[in-house]
């Protein structure tokens, strides 16, 4: 130890000394970064010094016209951006500092030649580092204030069950006829009976509608008899041309909802309607009427649940058929791809490094690429994931295969040679044997990360729950979303589970 | 009787691994070949079964050129030559009983072989091999389960499939320690003096070569350096040893037979 330092001194102490006296060097790097660290005789250093000076600056004045895009001016932009977002003011104030530092660093370096100094380099890393904090927009105070934000749609994920389940709906609609306005050469509508069934009754069964100027219009005392308690109900009209609407009252919707006996009572203020010039008849009915919606029957499984179990099947046997094809596939190219066969002659070396290099070009692309590329020629849907899966499979798989392949031991094969065993015997004793668990092995890898990915691929329109999850999540349905994470989860984690139990009894 | 003359082997990066090699192997005989790593004596025991293809050269057994045989006949006699390595070449992910039985192939069709099947009569001749060698109750089990002793023996059961009336066996011992090496030596001993093979073993140690050849040859850098009856071995020192093998050379440790008699066929 103490001899390897000794002779790091000694390789300082015959470091040549500066070509420019210090000062000078100081001054060079004052108005060019770098130069006096070239003067002084520490080329790549100097170089690289400029390089990262030169980055920084860059960088630097493309965050202020970023920030400051309808300035013109040095002056108006460095205060705009000051202006506009403050941490660049701290970023700029370690810029100076960085070009102090060179300058020191070349006085440094020009009057010690035995010693190396690292501070600038630390400068530069923390220079580097408030860049990198500005150009991701980190924004801490954000993140810790707001966070209470996600969580109405964090706790839906998190526990999304009561959309598993939904009721069968019935609804429960009550009419009362009312004429616009009075007649008066007849009588107006008669009010309905209070029987058994859910049935509204108004004290009146004519008047007049709000008018445009702000005249009211007729108050009608609404009663509701044998609804379903508790749950409730909207109160709507039916215009002659029957067109539905909600009546509205002080700026709300009006939804009443009935006591223990299922009766309910409310004013009403008759609305505000613009007849057509059309309208010429003398009077009109118009339609109150109650909407209950009510839940009847057991609770059973939802739409939205039933779907999701589907499509879960769907993406497991996406994996499932992504796997088979691949396995099809990368066994014989495997073969190709393995050296210990491959280096007999020439011819097939070429062959060799052809096959490694396609599979290693088919692997390094992005199976959600492939997805892309799949959907394009064979349209949404599974199939899609399933060409996009094969692909990538057949790369990653075409290589682990030949890899394990490499791996056989000769040992073995010699000494079933050495029994007098033909070539065929000699594969089934030797090779096979040898092969099989890693192959096992690898396949069944393969298919947990299928199944893993093909939900991925489900987000760019490669079927499966992916395509599901991506849909809930543009309708901001998080509790239906919720459950697509849930069952991914779930069945990643028991493939997983099973997919090590197997390994593990075959290697 | 096994007569080697003037053999010789280069490999294709130039390698002269033997040559001019002659010698004869009177049947029944243990014949150990001794001589440093790379001397030359795996590529000997290699082109005695053609494992390897002598560049020039013959191999007489009982007659017959070995070095000309192809195909079929050579397939033939390699059934009668069973070999012992020094990292015992087991299958070891199949089961102990498959790898004794691969020591059948020889004698099984393709047909056969393809499907696993080999017959009541081969089965039945594994068990007695394993019941020989003392590792019968551990058939069953996969062969990397099994400690190196015990994976030599099944490397010897396997060889004795063969029923071979020549044993080729390469450093079996170079892997195990002293009180190993001494009991699969006495297997082959055994299978030397009780069922007449012809061993040819080659050893590294001089006590074991003392206790168990009949016969030795040294070589060096692919040559024969020494030629030697039993008696000649017994009397050699270990500085006669050393002079012929090369500085590398060193006893097992004597004292440990006596401890291996009781010991035999034991636990490994």
């Amino acid at each position: 130890m103490n001899d390897k330092m000794n002779l790091n001194h000694k390789a300082e102490n015959i470091r040549k000394p500066s070509w420019v006296p210090v000062p000078l060097a100081a001054l060079f790097s004052l108005i060019i970064p770098g130069l006096g660290q070239i003067f002084a005789r520490s080329i790549r250093r100097g170089i690289l010094l400029f390089f990262s000076y030169a980055t920084i600056l860059g960088l630097l004045v493309w965050r202020f016209i970023l920030a400051a895009p309808r300035d013109e001016g040095f002056a108006d932009i460095v205060k705009k951006g000051w202006h506009l977002d403050p941490f660049l003011i701290i970023i700029t104030i370690l810029f100076i500092l960085l070009h102090l530092w060179i300058v020191y660093d070349a006085y440094l370096l020009a009057k010690h030649r035995d010693r190396t100094p690292l501070s600038v380099f630390f400068v530069i890393l923390v220079v580097f580092f408030a860049l990198g904090w500005q150009i991701g927009q980190i924004d801490l105070v954000n993140m810790v204030t707001q966070a209470d934000e996600a969580l109405p749609a964090l706790s839906r994920i998190a526990w999304p069950w009561i959309k598993a389940i939904e009721y069968d709906e019935d609804e429960i609609r009550a009419v009362a006829n009312i004429e616009v306005p009075c007649p008066e050469d007849h009588d107006p509508p008669a009010a309905n009976e209070v029987g058994n069934d859910p049935v509204i009754v108004t004290d009146l069964t004519c008047g007049i509608l709000k008018e445009q100027d702000g005249t009211l219009g007729t108050i009608l005392r609404l009663e509701g008899h044998n609804f379903i308690p508790g749950v409730d109900v909207n109160i709507m009209w039916a215009d002659p041309i029957n067109n539905e609407f909600r009546q509205r009252q002080g700026g709300e919707y009006v939804i009443l909802i009935p006591d223990e006996n299922g009766y309910f009572e409310f004013d009403i203020e008759m609305p505000y309607r613009l007849l057509p010039p059309s309208a010429n008849e003398p009077t009109y009915i118009w339609e109150l009427f109650a909407l209950q919606i009510a839940a009847v029957g057991d609770a059973h499984l939802s739409q939205d649940f039933i779907l999701v179990v589907e499509k879960m099947i769907e993406t497991i046997f996406i994996g499932m058929m992504a796997t088979f094809f691949g396995v099809i596939f990368a066994l014989p190219v495997s073969f190709f791809a393995a050296r210990n066969l491959m280096s007999a002659s020439p011819v097939t070396l070429v062959i060799y490094y052809l096959v490694r290099g396609v599979l290693n070009i088919i692997r390094s692309i992005e199976p959600i690429i492939w997805a892309i590329s799949a959907v394009i020629v064979v349209g949404l849907g599974p199939f899609a994931g399933i060409l996009a899966l094969v692909f990538h499979s057949i790369a990653a798989l075409g290589k682990l295969y030949s890899e394990a392949i490499e791996s056989i031991d000769p040992g073995p094969i010699e000494a079933i040679h050495a029994t007098g065993a033909n070539w065929v015997q000699t594969v089934i004793y030797a090779v096979i044997p040898q092969i099989i668990p890693p192959f096992v092995s690898f396949t069944i890898y393969r298919w947990d990360i299928n199944v893993r990915m093909s939900t991925i691929i489900g987000l760019v329109g490669g079927g499966g729950i992916g395509f599901l999850l991506v849909q809930f999540i543009r309708i901001l349905d998080y509790r239906s979303a919720g459950m697509c994470v849930w069952f991914i989860a779930i069945t990643v984690a028991i493939l997983d589970y099973v997919s090590a139990e197997i390994r593990a009894r075959f290697v | 009787m096994l007569e080697i003359r003037n053999l010789t082997k280069v490999y294709d990066d130039g390698t002269v691994a033997l040559k001019n090699v002659s010698f004869g192997v009177p049947d029944g005989e243990f014949l150990v070949v001794i001589g440093l790593s790379g001397s030359g004596k795996s590529t000997l025991l290699r082109c005695i079964n053609r494992l390897i293809d002598p560049t020039e050269g013959e191999i007489l057994w009982d007659g017959v050129d070995l070095a000309q045989l192809k195909g079929e006949e050579l397939r033939m006699t390699r059934r009668k030559i069973g070999m012992i390595f020094q990292h015992f070449n087991l299958v070891k992910r199949s089961q102990v009983l498959t790898n004794v039985l691969s020591g059948r192939l020889g004698y099984t069709s393709t047909r056969r072989s393809l499907v696993g099947r080999f017959s009541k009569e081969d089965i039945d001749k594994a068990w007695v091999a394993l019941k020989r060698l003392g590792i019968e109750d551990q058939a069953l089990k996969r062969a990397d389960e099994l400690s190196g002793g015990q994976q030599q023996r099944v490397g010897v059961a396997r060889a004795l499939m063969q029923e071979p009336s020549m044993i080729l066996a390469d450093e079996p011992v170079a892997s195990l320690d002293p009180v190993l090496a001494h009991s699969i030596l006495q297997y082959l001993e055994m299978l030397n003096q009780e069922d007449k093979m012809t061993i040819i073993c080659s050893l590294h140690y001089l006590d074991l070569v003392q206790r168990y050849s009949t016969r030795v040859i040294g070589l060096r850098d692919g040559e024969i350096v020494y030629e030697g009856s039993r008696a000649d071995i017994q009397a050699m020192s270990d500085e006669e040893f050393k002079d012929i093998y090369g500085e590398e050379a060193e006893r097992v440790g004597s004292g440990l037979e006596g401890a291996l008699k009781v010991d035999e066929g034991g636990a490994a």
